[in-house]
């Protein structure tokens, strides 16, 4: 690993914590505010990695399953202090997230049967169907490139309406498929 | 919910969690349809409005969607639900990432991973198509909330807004309207 030997032994999982949890907790917006965010924090500031180690993790962010973010830092952590700040970085990223959700969860169960909460409800279950439609769009415009995407999306879209396939076996399937297509061309 | 299987609720949850997560690529839109599946319509443990209250509160917190997640979990099995849930979300991410880490090179030259992937990222867009339809259902009862749905598309596909406000707004705008 090629990060700067000296710098490296003044970096703690608490630190590693630190910093994540400060990039967690002001990730509200799009993707490209937080890698910015990131790119500040760890590479200008603090000289943690390189701006070619940062790009390397974020494209294994973009390639693993999971969150993009999370994923970035997880690699960035792994880097940094393998498993451990992995770990490290997941927890610190994540924790005012999920703690913001316990808060919500338990006033949605309290306030169940409150009229005001469901007025309010029925607006925003209104507006995470625009929202998902419009994240299907940009997907659409990204992703569908030749016909035998289109066919993927198409047979998919079809496969879950009308047949009620599992959801979880389509992706499956259509890894294999995808494997069989484009795998043969290189 | 019996009170001697909720353990077993629990742990079909986490492992539903991991599984989904493991094939989650492309971000954190990709889990909807198959939480939604095996969430909602196969074990009943929440409804398709529960579910959409879910990803509203994922969009308004901090950090990714998978937060999400944890709300479920609490709504399962209170506050331990939520913190089970957060680890069964990131877990295979940390072992994958931390492998792909390892591997970089290998991995990203291989013609299984980037070929299926192909496969996957396409499918996920008619997939997620079908759930849009059956969450609309739920949703769309009216003029107004149809009303709020095309304006959130619009809104979201075409100016720079974050979402975040969109779903703030579009709650007041509920209070308003009902």
């Amino acid at each position: 690993m090629s990060i700067h030997s000296e710098k490296i032994q003044d970096i703690d999982l608490k630190k590693i914590f630190w910093v994540f949890l400060k990039i967690g907790a002001f990730s509200f917006g799009g993707a490209y505010s937080m890698l910015a965010f990131f790119e500040k924090e760890l590479v200008e500031r603090r000289k943690w990695l390189t701006h070619d180690e940062f790009i390397e993790a974020v494209a294994i962010g973009q390639m693993t399953p999971g969150p993009p973010i999370v994923n970035t830092g997880i690699c960035i952590g792994y880097k940094l202090k393998k498993i451990k700040g992995a770990l490290t970085a997941t927890v610190g990223q994540s924790f005012t997230g999920a703690l913001f959700a316990v808060v919500l969860a338990i006033f949605y169960i309290k306030a169940k049967n409150n009229i005001l909460l469901h007025s309010v409800m029925k607006g925003v279950g209104a507006a995470v169907v625009g929202l998902l439609l419009s994240i299907i769009y940009k997907m659409a415009v990204k992703t569908i490139r030749d016909y035998k995407s289109a066919i993927f999306a198409l047979s998919a879209f079809f496969a879950l309406a009308l047949f009620r396939l599992n959801p979880i076996g389509l992706i499956l399937a259509s890894g294999i498929l995808g494997l069989a297509v484009y795998g043969r061309r290189k | 919910m019996g009170g001697e299987n909720k353990m077993a609720v629990l742990l079909k949850f986490c492992w539903i969690l991991v599984v989904v997560n493991a094939l989650t690529i492309g971000g954190g839109f990709v889990m909807l349809p198959m939480l939604q599946k095996e969430l909602v319509e196969k074990y009943h443990w929440i409804t398709n409005q529960e579910f959409l209250d879910a990803i509203a509160v994922g969009q308004v917190t901090p950090g990714p969607l998978t937060v999400m997640n944890a709300f479920i979990g609490y709504k399962i099995y209170g506050f331990a639900g939520s913190v089970m849930a957060m680890i069964s979300s990131y877990l295979p991410c940390i072992i994958i990432v931390s492998l792909a880490a390892k591997f970089y090179y290998s991995y990203k030259e291989s013609i299984i991973i980037n070929s299926s992937f192909r496969g996957i990222n396409a499918a996920v867009i008619g997939i997620l198509g079908a759930v849009v339809i059956s969450l609309g259902n739920t949703s769309l009862v009216d003029f107004s909330t149809f009303g709020i749905a095309i304006t959130g598309f619009a809104v979201i596909s075409f100016t720079r807004i974050d979402p975040t406000f969109v779903i703030i707004g579009s709650g007041l705008l509920g209070l308003l309207i009902y």
